[in-house]
């Protein structure tokens, strides 16, 4: 269909059009080229006036971070803190492009080993070393949790995030359905694979065990072999000990429980789904951190449901587990206030405040004295994780997370792979072979890079 | 002796020979629609259903789902947030659709089909890809934090597919009618209003629809351009009720019927539009 042009478009606008789009176009690449990367040096402000705070795990623990600004505030009138909650799924995202973009970036922020190192190495984050030693926080906080900051890292002595908290592995199991078995608690291997088996009836849809085979299945998958096997450390030398012999049998016994004491559907389990499963049906047992002991309470009641810190080879025997993430805060380079920021993040940790939060959260407070607060005590499976942390004989596995791509391998790269495991497209030492190999090649790079 | 020709029986109205029988239409579609609505039901029953229940049906009935995510998960703030964005988004993305569709379905100009081309290969870009690029030039036009920066980047990924779209419905009506009323008298304009968009409507009605439902669902712009408690927009608040380790299920799912809400209700209204919509301009280039 053609048209007729009424009045043709003169030369002189056509001209002017062009010359807009051009400008705009300049304008445009101008105001790209000058940014910065969001690693300015910030500054040390007068320890008044605003800070913003990102909250990493923003929503469950929301009211609990406004209970603490509260009382931050009323105990530092000349203060404010501006709350951000950031979903803990796209953390590390926003961090990234506000980095990339270069503004945006909070003074406080919320941050996990687990993302550490890729932040510390875009250089957008403060050491916090000598402001822990001359405060003299450093004394009050958990020395294992500072030194997996430190090992995270791995620039020596350097402190990159101050902890909060940490949380660790717990084999969650129904009482009530051990009790009806007439089965002890599953505290060694022998007991758990023992239990799987005997509370399976598939005909009845009820089973022993719910695995998580889809998001976030690496992960579970190294804590059940490592504990199993009793290796000693991720590493021998620079190589990964994943697809050591001992690592391969567990990997092996932990696969042959998918669809014999699990349902079929673990296979696409994120710990959404597997929570739901053990909450919402008839599973004996579900290994996942001490984070979803508020829903299991829910579910069965304090009577219903207990926790145990992994199994061990023989009762009573030395616990192996690997390390979880741990969570803190940060004091970003970027930030025009870091004194007053830093007073925020010392409130934040103090004694009171570290127990107020990790009582909300359910997990392992980093301040010392917090520890010793009656809600542990009352609260039986962050009791036994903190006394399996605390106990001498117990190994802790560091998992690499000072590797850059260590969420790239352990998710994107390895996850999918996981579930041709399960479905026996693959067998162990093949996914144990191709699950160390990229390890090597990036702690082979990792130690390149810090030549 | 004549035979006479029996008038063959007429078909029964509704109903043809060749059409199969009316279960084999409804029971596949009642399967597909079960298929679909389950997920539904799910996220009522959860939302409905008092915390700790297990039963399949949400009864005894309780709000204080609602009541937790509308108040204390603010997504009553988050909710006009993502009212403003969509249908920000959708008037920009209509208005812009409309006079550059117009431009592509009335004109003959130079480079017009390399830029239909450069309109169709822009929807292969993800959006994550032009994450920083956007970030960048919001930061220096100190838009950063602001419902705008949303507005806009919702708008300028939207326009490509609904100028095609639009320039489709143009071209479907007859340039004599145009014709008509500049000899009447009419300015381009004039015409344009008085003429061509009101037979424009199941198309805008359709391109207007996608904008804003598009909008109002869209998470990543909102996530990373918007940093204050009180700008979130509803799907960002729905990704803070999963947390690391647990989530609650009654308040996702409240929140979800909150999302969900206005996406049905925009559709109930204009279904009729959108399926005359599309396939007017489903009719030829």
């Amino acid at each position: 269909m053609s048209s007729r042009i009424p009045r043709r478009t003169p030369r002189r606008t056509l001209a002017r059009g062009a010359a807009a789009v051009l400008t705009a176009l300049t304008l445009a690449a101008t105001a790209t080229a000058c940014g910065d990367d969001g690693t300015s040096s910030g500054g040390e402000g007068d320890g008044t006036g605003t800070i913003t705070f990102w909250d990493n795990n923003g929503g469950p623990r929301t009211d609990i971070w406004n209970e603490i600004i509260e009382a931050f505030e009323a105990e530092n009138p000349d203060i404010d803190v501006e709350y951000v909650g950031v979903p803990i799924s796209e953390v590390q995202s926003k961090y990234d492009a506000a980095i990339q973009g270069g503004e945006g970036l909070p003074d406080v922020g919320g941050l996990s080993t687990a993302y550490l190192s890729n932040l510390v190495a875009q250089g957008a984050l403060d050491p916090v070393t000598d402001r822990l030693a001359e405060s003299g926080l450093e004394e009050t906080l958990m020395p294992n949790m500072l030194e997996s900051i430190r090992t995270t890292v791995g620039e020596g002595d350097e402190v990159y995030q101050v902890p909060t908290s940490a949380n660790q592995g717990v084999l969650w199991y129904r009482t009530d359905l051990f009790d009806a078995a007439g089965l002890r608690p599953p505290a060694t291997w022998d007991a758990f694979f023992a239990a799987a088996d005997e509370l399976t009836d598939r005909g009845a849809n009820r089973f022993g065990f719910t695995l998580r085979g889809g998001e976030g299945s690496i992960a579970q998958a190294l804590d059940m072999m490592y504990a199993q096997s009793g290796i000693d450390s991720f590493w021998d030398g620079d190589t990964t000990t994943v697809n050591d012999p001992a690592n391969v049998e567990a990997l092996r016994n932990y696969v042959d429980l998918y669809n014999t004491v699990t349902p079929e559907a673990d296979l696409n389990n994120d710990f959404t789904n597997m929570v739901a499963t053990f909450t919402g049906g008839e599973v004996g047992m579900l290994q996942h951190n001490l984070g979803s002991y508020a829903d299991h309470v829910a579910a069965f009641g304090e009577d219903g449901v207990a926790g145990l810190p992994m199994p061990t080879s023989e009762e009573g025997g030395p616990h192996t587990f690997v390390s979880n993430p741990v969570d803190g805060l940060g004091l970003f380079r970027s930030s025009d206030n870091k004194e007053a920021a830093w007073r925020f993040i010392e409130f934040a940790v103090s004694h009171e405040m570290n127990s107020r939060w990790n009582e909300s959260a359910g997990q392992i407070p980093s301040n010392l004295q917090a520890l010793e607060d009656p809600w542990i005590a009352e609260a039986p499976p962050t009791r036994a994780a903190v006394e399996a942390l605390s106990d001498e004989n117990t190994t802790i596995v560091d998992l690499p997370y000072h590797l850059p791509d260590w969420n790239n391998i352990s998710k994107a790269d390895t996850e999918p792979n996981f579930q041709r495991l399960l479905l026996g497209e693959m067998s162990a030492q093949e996914f144990a072979d191709d699950l160390a190999e990229r390890l090597d090649e990036a702690q082979a790079e990792w130690q390149e890079q810090r030549r | 002796m004549t035979t006479l020709a029996l008038p063959r029986r007429a078909p029964r109205p509704g109903r043809s020979h060749d059409q199969p029988p009316r279960w084999q239409i409804y029971l596949p579609l009642g399967l597909y629609l079960l298929f679909t609505l389950i997920p539904f039901y799910w996220m009522l029953l959860f939302a409905f259903r008092e915390p700790g229940s297990d039963s399949l049906v949400p009864w005894p009935i309780t709000g204080q789902h609602f009541e937790k995510v509308w108040t204390e998960r603010s997504f009553d703030t988050y909710f006009v947030n993502s009212l403003y964005v969509g249908i920000a988004s959708m008037l920009m993305t209509m208005l812009v659709a409309l006079t550059g569709g117009y431009a592509l379905a009335r004109f003959r100009f130079k480079l017009r089909m390399p830029f239909m081309l450069a309109l169709l290969t822009s929807q292969f870009i993800p959006g994550a890809l032009m994450l920083v690029p956007l970030f960048e030039i919001f930061r220096e036009l100190r838009m950063l934090n602001s419902l705008w920066s949303v507005i806009i980047a919702e708008t300028v990924f939207q326009l490509p597919l609904s100028m095609i779209l639009i320039s489709g419905f143009i071209r479907n009506v007859p340039v004599s009618l145009e014709e008509q009323a500049w000899v009447d008298g009419c300015s381009r304009l004039r015409a344009f209003l008085a003429i061509v968009l009101p037979l424009l409507r199941p198309g805008l009605i359709a391109v207007g629809s996608f904008a804003f439902v598009h909008s109002w669902n869209h998470f990543l712009f909102a996530l990373m351009f918007l940093n204050a408690q009180d700008k979130q927009t509803i799907p960002v608040g729905l990704n803070t009720l999963i947390g690391s380790d647990s989530v609650d299920l009654g308040a996702l799912a409240a929140g979800g019927v909150v999302a969900a809400v206005p996406v049905v209700i925009v559709f109930a209204f204009i279904q009729k539009w959108l399926i005359t919509g599309f396939s007017a301009g489903a009719v030829k280039g």
